[in-house]
């Protein structure tokens, strides 16, 4: 196991060549200052300048490369920042962060295929701001995921693994991800575009969009946000969408194949789809509450499921 | 008739007497006797479960009142009188320690579910529908009556997840505390006017179980200093 810390100013050998090459230049205006003191004293100055405006204090980009092989399972805890996952092909994880006031520590593992990163305030009295750490991370494209964070953006994009997120009110991007991804946020936008694999998201306030998606198993629900649904129903998939207030939005295309059940207690169902009454032998008896609607869209190979308390769900064809 | 036959038949049965050829190979077989009566037994018994309230013994609150107290958690009300201030936050200090939060989430969770479970059961539908803060006239506190009292009626002002620096967070789980409330609300309202409204139910027990998950996560992350 390898376990460490990283404080802020403590020596390190991972800063970025750009810092280091401000560095050198420095020194070397220092030795010119012996020969022409005003002259490179003024340039010096410039320079210092420069590099403050350029680079805050603690700004500094620190990175750490583990080696890993296939399939590794990266766990990332942040209070407040950016943490951006992205894909390559090497068998090795980089966790690159910077930390502008330099109050937070960023704590790293390692034990195998396991790895770990977390930030921790170097006091109590650290407010959110001056713990706002953003992070960028690189894993192999097969990589679990296990992300926690209260707030800022979250990103991932390309990789192939089972992931989860739990966060307060971060927002998350996920793009041309495939696995079993479960997310738990409490106010958290969730756009998911080209995903594959299975999805389930839980928010209460929180809007969920998936964009060309191909996953074939959907369990969504938010309390008081939208969910909107642009995508194929794949045969076999099941698609579960509930919320309480927001609008459930779905597009299908003439040729998708589903079974559909969609209640709303209190709203509307608005449906621009002609279905045919449930082919599988359903009996779907008629509630005497709310507006529902129920029927199969040519064989019915897949199933829908969307309900709302007082939201309006809207069944749209694509263009 | 066989045995074998027999136990089909037996699985396949509901509360209707059983057909001939089973009643009278059930007068030659023991053993076949033997399991019946079981199947009876149990039967009876969860008739009797899902017709009675289901409220914890009294001994279990008595014991896990004083097993708090021992460890300081809480203050019996001879020791400490409450005042009007304290009245509203101590009983958060329970949450103090994170295996009595997760201990107490779990009995919240299982709370709401037993709520769940009595409401499903159409001989206490009228009694769900009372959801009027109403007491009942014994003195052993129900699990429902607990849940509401204790999870319920919590307002964010006394959560300590909301005294950490982050304003981002304390304001979303403010905001999101009162989302859930409303839906809480709504969700009571339509169940009181439409009691066989299977629909509103389950949204009422969604909202439970959100406010219920949603203290736990103000409390996770106060516990911890925020995250680990």
């Amino acid at each position: 196991m390898n376990a460490s810390s990283y404080y802020p100013g403590a020596a390190n050998t991972a800063r970025t060549p750009y810092l280091r090459a401000a560095s050198t230049c420095l020194a070397g205006r220092r030795a010119a200052r012996a020969r022409n003191s005003a002259r490179v004293g003024a340039l010096g100055a410039v320079l210092a300048g420069f590099v403050l405006a350029a680079s805050p204090a603690h700004a500094d980009r620190i990175e750490k490369h583990f080696a890993v092989q296939s399939k590794p399972k990266i766990t990332v805890r942040n209070s407040n920042g950016r943490i951006q996952v992205k894909a390559w092909t090497k068998n090795e994880v980089l966790v690159a962060w910077t930390n502008a006031s330099g109050k937070s520590v960023v704590e790293t593992e390692q034990a195998g295929n396991r790895v770990e990163v977390s930030t921790r305030m170097i006091e109590d009295s650290v407010s959110a701001d001056e713990g706002k750490t953003d992070f960028e991370v690189t894993v192999p494209v097969e990589s679990e995921l296990n992300v926690r964070t209260d707030s800022g953006n979250v990103t991932v994009d390309s990789v192939h693994g089972d992931m989860t997120f739990d966060t307060v009110g971060a927002n998350l991007q996920l793009s041309d991800v495939d696995g079993y991804m479960v997310v738990k946020t409490i106010d958290g936008s969730l756009i998911c575009t080209r995903c594959s694999g299975k999805l389930e998201a839980n928010s209460i306030s929180g809007n969920v969009q998936m964009i060309q998606p191909t996953l074939d198993s959907v369990r969504v629900q938010t309390s008081s946000g939208n969910i909107f649904f642009d995508g194929s129903f794949l045969s076999r998939g099941i698609y579960i969408m509930k919320n309480f207030s927001g609008t459930i939005e779905v597009h299908f295309a003439s040729s998708d194949s589903f079974d559909v059940n969609a209640t709303s207690l209190k709203g509307d169902v608005i449906n621009q789809a002609t279905f045919k009454p449930d082919t599988h032998g359903t009996s779907h008896p008629i509630s005497k509450w709310g507006h529902s609607l129920f029927g199969t869209m040519n064989e019915g190979h897949a199933k829908v499921e969307l309900s709302s308390f007082s939201g309006t769900i809207k069944i749209l064809k694509r263009d | 008739m066989l045995c074998e036959q027999f136990e089909q038949i037996l699985e396949q049965q509901d509360d209707g007497a059983l057909p001939k050829p089973a009643l009278a190979h059930l007068e030659t077989c023991e053993a076949c006797r033997a399991l019946s009566a079981d199947f009876g037994a149990i039967h009876d018994m969860a008739l009797e479960l899902g017709a009675e309230a289901i409220a914890p013994p009294e001994r279990i609150w008595v014991s896990l009142r004083n097993q708090l107290e021992a460890e300081g958690l809480i203050r019996s009300p001879q020791a400490a009188p409450p005042s009007a201030s304290h009245a509203g936050h101590g009983w958060w200090a329970v949450f103090q320690r994170p295996a009595v939060a997760g201990v107490f989430l779990g009995l919240v969770l299982a709370a709401a579910s037993m709520v769940g479970y009595w409401s499903n059961i159409p001989q206490t539908a009228a009694h769900f529908s009372q959801l009027a803060p109403q007491q009942e006239a014994s003195s052993v506190p129900s699990a429902d009556s607990v849940f509401k009292e204790e999870v319920l009626t919590v307002g964010s002002d006394s959560i300590p997840g909301l005294q950490r620096q982050d304003t981002a967070v304390t304001d979303s789980i403010r905001r999101n505390l009162q989302i859930v409330d409303n839906f809480i609300a709504v969700c009571e309202k339509s169940v009181r006017e439409q009691p066989d409204n299977q629909m509103a139910r389950e949204y009422l027990y969604g909202a439970y179980q959100q406010k219920a998950e949603l203290l736990a996560t103000a409390t996770n992350r106060s516990l911890r200093g925020g995250l680990q």
